[in-house]
């Protein structure tokens, strides 16, 4: 039902604070997630890719809720019918160098 | 690559207390912490634990972190601090960094004790520097020792927000207000008195509108608001601070098991579904403490043990009778928390209007943080009118905790072994005024009265958890329950020893007439 992309959602209205900065790693506004709606990202993983958010040093941890109230009010659903973002390794921020570094010693150690 | 039996991925009070239990069974465990202190949120815990003896009541929190890190170093448990897990991946794969390298381990059984993570929500100038979580501004203050700034505005009443409140007061940080969008004190009223004492007021039904400022935070303006949460315009009020603190709520940790396929469910954020051992859909792999839903750490400790037990049957180290044993009596002393107003079953429900005893519950403490003058002696913890020193127990919720009972030698006092009953004064016993009560109460609800101390004057004897101590022979004003000087005041003794860990005694002279009223001391400035 959320995801019945024929439904109407109505046009994008614009609000006093769409401004506001939700996800701060990677600077994306209210207004941004808002619009990204209207432009048919549904889900929190379309977003995440369309814009960013939740991609930056704290991998969603302080924006992902918020970020996930804007898109489901935005679609007129409760935020616990949307799905979380697909979690990934590597789960905290880490130097590619040492992400990559898999040496035999590393593993066999 | 490195194997053990049991790895545990968090080393709070859950994952310890799990690798405890699995570690004295025989299991091979290890436990992998991403901080540099094991302990999770308890090291930064400097207050006194509610619950029973059994649930390590009375002992500061990070007392307790210690306690369990002593007892699993001594059963062979090897914790890894300073070790972040990075991944969880098919046949129990874990992947850690530590030391700038990755490390792969393998295990039979997994336990996830992964904590919780602060929520925040967004307002106009939250981006600000001086915007922080409450649980922020904590670790700062009491591990680190720093002043996160001079004023501060904590948002949000649950407990988290009126602990660490207290806390940045007893930092030398001025709390200028406590806000809560919801129409009632969230928290333990036992905690929000202690704040009401010192004069912090309270804003019920009140959002944060805007943190001003250009580089930082000095100042923030807050608004009421109407039924569905939306500020009313002309409300508006203005603090000059320079730091706003969120005590909003937390997350589960959960994108471990949700890496590892686990199926997971909503619970006020995402959790694996677990059975009640705590095993997820994924056999072997178990969720623990806050990761598995938001409790505390009492609860956590209890979670723990019930899936580092559960895992040690799994690996065939407990055969089913002792499995049975052992998880009856945890779960016996996991329900002794579970009863009463503030319980898990009972969250976000605010319309109590009677203890479980039929007390009317006072509406005074849920929206302004203190109980009236008139209201204490409703409840069986306070009689006043005696002759000689007594207790009188302003603890007035059904809260999981009975220190109280426990320290007074003489039968003073009594909670019985429902321990979210009531304190009850026993007016037979005799008091000897050893104080131990007042010292012994988790939320600083006892007050020792005599209202016959000389012809003029009655004598209270508060807990006091500030420094400096003032002396014998200072003088100064008392305040009531709602911080408001409401007479002169002289200091008769400041006791401290080893049994009252950290909490003086502090003895006042006040007009007789004020000894139902007076609640604390402020010395007078010289
Ligand atoms: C301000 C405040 C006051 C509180 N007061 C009380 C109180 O008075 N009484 C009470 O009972 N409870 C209290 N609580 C609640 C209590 O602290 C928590 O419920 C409890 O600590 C949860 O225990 P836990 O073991 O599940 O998680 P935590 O204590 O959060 O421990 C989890 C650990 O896992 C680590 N970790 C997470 N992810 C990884 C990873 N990927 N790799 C490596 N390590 C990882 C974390 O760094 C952390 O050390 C309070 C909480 C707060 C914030
Ligand atoms: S002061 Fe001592 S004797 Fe009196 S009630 Fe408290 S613990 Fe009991
Ligand atoms: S009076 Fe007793 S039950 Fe109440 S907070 Fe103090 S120790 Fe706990």
């Amino acid at each position: 039902m959320i995801l019945d992309r024929s439904r109407d959602i109505g046009e994008f209205v614009p609000e006093k604070d769409d401004d506001l900065i939700i996800c701060r790693c990677e600077e994306i506004t209210k207004g941004e997630i808002r619009r990204a709606v209207h432009e048919g990202m549904w889900t929190m993983t379309e977003v995440r890719r369309y814009l960013r958010t939740g991609m930056g040093l704290c991998q969603g941890k302080t924006c992902g809720r918020n970020v996930k109230a804007i898109i489901a009010k935005e679609l007129g659903v409760k935020p616990v019918q949307l799905e979380d973002c697909r979690a990934r390794g590597p789960a905290r921020p880490v130097e590619m160098g040492t992400f990559g570094d898999e040496t035999e010693a590393c593993i066999e150690e | 690559m490195v194997r053990y039996d049991l790895i545990i991925v968090g080393a709070g009070p859950a994952g310890l207390s799990a690798a405890i239990i699995a570690a004295k069974q025989g299991v091979r465990t290890a436990v992998f912490d991403e901080n540099e202190r094991p302990g999770g949120q308890l090291f930064k815990q400097i207050h006194k634990f509610f619950g029973s003896r059994e649930h390590r009541a009375k002992v500061r929190g990070f007392r307790i972190g210690e306690q369990l890190l002593e007892e699993a170093r001594e059963c062979g448990v090897e914790v890894h601090l300073n070790a972040t897990v990075m991944g969880l991946y098919d046949k129990k794969e874990v992947l850690v960094m530590a030391d700038g390298e990755t490390h792969h381990f393998k295990a039979d059984a997994i336990i996830l004790a992964t904590g919780a993570r602060e929520n925040f929500i967004p307002f106009a100038g939250w981006t600000l520097p001086g915007v922080m979580g409450a649980g922020a501004a904590q670790t700062m203050v009491n591990l680190h020792g720093v002043q996160p700034g001079s004023r501060v505005l904590m948002v949000g009443t649950g407990n988290v927000g009126l602990v660490v409140s207290y806390q940045l007061m007893q930092a030398g940080i001025q709390v200028e207000a406590l806000i809560d969008a919801a129409p009632r004190v969230g928290g333990y009223g036992v905690h929000a008195a202690k704040l009401a004492r010192l004069g912090v007021p309270f804003y019920l039904s009140h959002t944060i509108v805007k943190a001003e400022g250009t580089d930082k935070v000095t100042g923030a303006v807050i608004a009421q608001v109407d039924e569905k949460f939306q500020p009313i315009p002309g409300t508006e009020k203005h603090f000059d601070v320079d730091t706003i603190c969120m005590a909003v709520g937390l997350s589960p940790m959960s994108e471990l098991p949700a890496m590892a396929g686990c199926q997971m469910e909503d619970k006020g954020g995402a959790v694996p579904k677990v059975d009640a051992c705590g095993e997820t859909s994924i056999p072997g792999i178990f969720a623990a403490g806050d990761a598995a839903g938001i409790e505390e750490a009492s609860s956590a400790m209890i979670t723990g043990q019930i899936a580092g037990i559960a895992a040690a049957r799994r690996l065939g180290y407990v055969d089913e009778e002792m499995f049975e044993a052992e998880t009856d009596r945890l779960r016996a002393s996991l329900q002794k928390l579970h009863e009463g107003m503030f319980s898990p079953q009972n969250r976000g429900r605010n319309d109590f209007t009677e203890t479980d005893e039929g007390y009317p519950i006072s509406q005074s403490l849920l929206h302004k943080g203190y109980m009236e003058d008139q209201e204490i002696t409703r409840y069986p913890g306070a009689v006043s009118g005696k002759s000689g020193v007594h207790p009188v127990i302003e603890c007035s919720q059904n809260i999981p905790c009975d220190p109280c009972q426990d320290a007074c030698k003489f039968g003073c006092i009594r909670v019985g072994d429902e321990i979210t009953r009531l304190p009850c004064v026993n007016e037979e016993a005799k008091c000897t005024g050893c104080g131990l009560c007042v010292a012994s109460c988790s939320g600083q609800a006892i007050f020792l009265v005599d209202e016959t101390y000389d012809e003029e004057h009655a004598a209270v004897t508060l807990p006091y958890e500030f420094l400096p101590y003032p002396q014998a022979g200072d003088k100064g004003v008392a305040l009531g329950r709602d911080g408001r000087e409401v007479c002169e005041a002289e200091v008769v003794s400041l006791k401290i020893n080893k049994a009252m860990d950290q909490t003086a005694l502090l003895t006042i002279k006040v007009p007789r007439e004020m000894a139902m009223t007076a609640r604390f001391f402020k010395k007078k400035e010289a």
